[in-house]
């Protein structure tokens, strides 16, 4: 049963691929696979810090609130049983470890309920994006910077095999049919974007 | 030849990759620290172009959730090896010293389970379990009462199966040994 | 600034990631592999031992002889001057805090793979062992046992062993709660072609030192009665697996050693007879992550002392009574009034 996923972004629904590839890592990590786990720590390490900073009060706690939930989730792989997809049950996870934190300091959480729906998780999300302050992460704006400048030099193929992917959140059998080119050239053209952008990145990370 | 296997890398992040790839992808994975920083570099770019701004992970987080499954406390130096330098060696498995802190000492070492308790299964045998025994205020053992146990010990020790043996004679060597505790039951119930 | 923070490391670990092995081998083997390098390798290494607040370096050597018999010494590093050595014939435990030797008669034949209990089919109902490839540790490639225990009555254990050799290089046990209680970590081993005898001497100077032989060669001993004391009632999979026994200086009659095990851990319990003073009140102690716990039944002092949570030699001890009162009503042995 594929669920709709909760992210930051209403487009960002898991293929089907993903969500099966996904549960292929989880159900590895069960088996106490760490590699599996730590894939999917570096998978959605990003989304759960920039979720966890929403909503504490400190964002500069997020880091360690989000190792939490990552930790919690590793600890509670045994009871995932894939009834929705990994990001989703990981999102709860997340919101709750966050939840908790807010509450052991005893303050009220910046615009949070628990149990949102999916439509106000959405909206919430939206919401609080227009408020999240420059401040937050100058490495973050710089990387933007440079991934867009990275996809701006891209040639076309490629640039739009990346967002059709990355943004429109397509399989590469949708983007071949959109791009009327077979599924491996997809792949190929996918691959060598991240390669470009991941070059022009390298040197702000090193 | 790598670019193939970073082209997989970069179908597995998509969830396009054959299953019976990814078994061996993730052995190449676990060995290649370059691989590792690949898929998560694809990762941070489709973070980047889908929610840009906002924060995102330090470059160790992935690591830290590791060490914080692992259950790692901090590394402090070790104290000088006494061993005998002399002796010629076959196969050495040495490193640059360090010694785990205290066990269970400081938070962080005592929140992370080495495995997860099962539901308790309720003791048949139960009687004096259910009882919280009726301790006393600890009391010193005396040489007699240390050495009757050390006598226990090592006799114990030859029947211990060789998981636990080394732990139970190194008990007996560690510094403040005997009995770390004695209570007494006053009155207890069975 | 922020990036200042980050360091040197971009996007990856510190440490190698895991991936499970096939299941060529499984945690079973692997376990027996380990048992069987500790007996037959000779080694060198340094290590450290910690239970909660507190870690001692010690050393251990483990030689064996050409003709497969094996002798080790076991020496704390931390000035107490503690050592343990097994002679071939002898345990020799130094004391030089209590200016005492404790001696005991080795149980075993020289291979320290006998008179162990080995795992039997049942151990699955006790533990779940499993095996995963884990970091690194010495630099070597290390797979990771899991040996969890399903109930309260016993410790789980987690060791890390060479891939190569199945050398344990770190062990940790823990409690009935999943707490980690003690650990054992290798900082430096060494596997070698020979060990020369003069390592396995003791280096402490024992003169002076007080003899106790805690046990004797039971040729030697007078005929005991063939009394027999068994537990009514012994925790979920520990089985009698051995029963012998030992002689403890200051007592007239032998006690009775009782070995009970459930593939992993095991208790002895002793039973001596009791003081002539009267009854003693029970005790709980530890040493380590072992328990024992000490009461008084039918005039005679039972210890059940094991690598178990302490509920489970109290329940044990408290169990124990003479074989000629079974199959009358079995009363649980009251605690004594102060």
């Amino acid at each position: 049963m594929k669920s709709r996923e909760t992210g930051d972004n209403d487009a960002d629904q898991p293929s089907e691929g993903v969500e099966q590839s996904d549960l292929e890592l989880v159900r590895r990590a069960q088996r106490n696979e760490r590699g599996a786990f730590d894939l999917l720590v570096l998978k959605y390490q990003h989304k759960v810090i920039k979720l966890v900073a929403r909503l504490l009060r400190d964002p500069a706690e997020a880091e360690d609130v989000a190792q939490e939930a990552f930790v919690k989730a590793y600890r509670a792989l045994g009871s995932f049983r894939g009834d929705s997809a990994f990001y989703t049950w990981l999102y709860r996870i997340a919101v709750n470890t966050a939840r908790n934190a807010i509450a052991s300091r005893q303050r009220r959480p910046l615009e949070y309920e628990a149990d949102l729906s999916e439509s106000e998780q959405s909206n919430l999300a939206s919401r609080l994006r227009d408020t999240d302050t420059p401040e937050a992460n100058a490495l973050s704006e710089e990387i933007r910077v440079t991934v867009n400048e990275a996809i701006g030099q891209l040639p076309e193929d490629l640039r739009t095999a990346i967002v059709l992917r990355e943004v429109e959140g397509l399989s590469y059998e949708e983007i071949a049919a959109a791009m009327d080119c077979p599924v491996g050239t997809v792949r190929s053209r996918i691959f060598r974007a991240r390669e470009a952008i991941d070059r022009a990145l390298k040197p702000l990370l090193d | 030849m790598t670019d193939q296997i970073r082209e997989q890398v970069s179908a597995l992040l998509d969830g396009e990759l054959p299953r019976d790839e990814i078994g061996l992808l993730l052995r190449r994975l676990e060995r290649d620290t370059e691989l590792r920083r690949a898929f998560g570099s694809y990762a941070l770019i489709g973070e980047t172009l889908r929610a840009p701004g906002g924060r995102i992970a330090s470059p160790s987080f992935a690591a830290r959730v590791n060490s914080a499954i692992d259950g790692q406390g901090a590394e402090s130096p070790v104290r000088d090896e006494q061993a005998a330098a002399n002796l010629p060696s076959n196969v050495v498995f040495w490193k640059r010293p360090t010694v785990r802190t205290a066990l269970a000492a400081s938070a962080a070492a005592a929140a992370v389970l080495l495995f997860r308790p099962e539901s308790a299964t309720q003791p048949t045998l139960a009687v004096a379990t259910n009882a919280t025994p009726n301790y006393s205020m600890a009391a010193s053992p005396t040489p007699a009462q240390s050495q009757r146990l050390a006598s226990y010990m090592v006799a114990h020790s030859q029947y211990s199966t060789p998981i636990v043996r080394r732990n139970v004679l190194t008990g007996l060597l560690a510094a403040d040994p005997g009995l770390t505790r004695v209570s007494y039951e006053v009155g207890g119930a069975p | 600034m922020r990036r200042a923070a980050f360091g040197a490391a971009a996007l990856l670990f510190a440490f190698a990631v895991n991936a499970a092995e096939g299941p060529q081998e499984d945690a079973r083997s692997w376990l027996e592999r380990m048992s069987e390098s500790l007996a037959t390798l000779n080694y060198d290494g340094l290590f450290t031992h910690s239970t909660a607040g507190q870690t001692d370096s010690m050393r251990i050597v483990h030689r064996v002889d050409e003709k497969g018999r094996s002798t080790e010494r076991l020496v704390s590093l931390d000035g107490s001057g503690r050592e343990v050595v097994r002679t071939l014939e002898e345990v020799h435990a130094y004391l030089p805090d209590r200016q005492v030797v404790l001696v005991e008669p080795r149980g075993d034949d020289g291979s320290l793979l006998k008179a162990l209990p080995t795992p039997g089919p049942t151990l699955d109902k006790y533990y779940v062992l499993s095996a995963s490839k884990g970091n690194k540790l010495l630099g070597r490639d290390v797979i990771v046992i899991d040996v969890r225990p399903r109930d309260r009555y016993r410790y789980g254990y987690r060791l890390w062993l060479d891939e190569d050799t199945a050398m344990p290089l770190r062990s940790v046990v823990g409690d009935e709660s999943g707490r980690p209680i003690e650990q054992i970590l290798f900082t430096r081993l060494e596997l070698k072609d020979k060990i020369p005898a003069r390592d396995i001497e003791p280096v402490v100077d024992a003169a002076g030192f007080q003899w106790v032989r805690t046990g004797r060669k039971l040729a030697a001993m007078p005929q005991v009665p063939a009394n027999g004391w068994r537990p009514v009632r012994v925790p979920p999979g520990f089985r009698l697996v051995a029963s012998r026994l030992q002689v403890l200086p200051g007592s007239p009659m032998p006690a009775q050693h009782l070995i009970f095990s459930d593939g992993i851990a095991a208790i002895s319990v002793f039973i001596e007879p009791g003081p002539p003073t009267g009854p003693r009140p029970p005790e709980a102690s530890a040493m380590g992550s072992a328990n024992a716990y000490s009461t008084s039944v039918h005039g005679h002092v039972v210890t059940a002392v094991g690598e178990v949570p302490a509920m489970t030699v109290r329940e044990i001890a408290n169990s124990v009574v003479p074989v000629q009162h079974q199959g009358a009503a079995v009363e649980m042995p009251a605690a004594n009034a102060p």
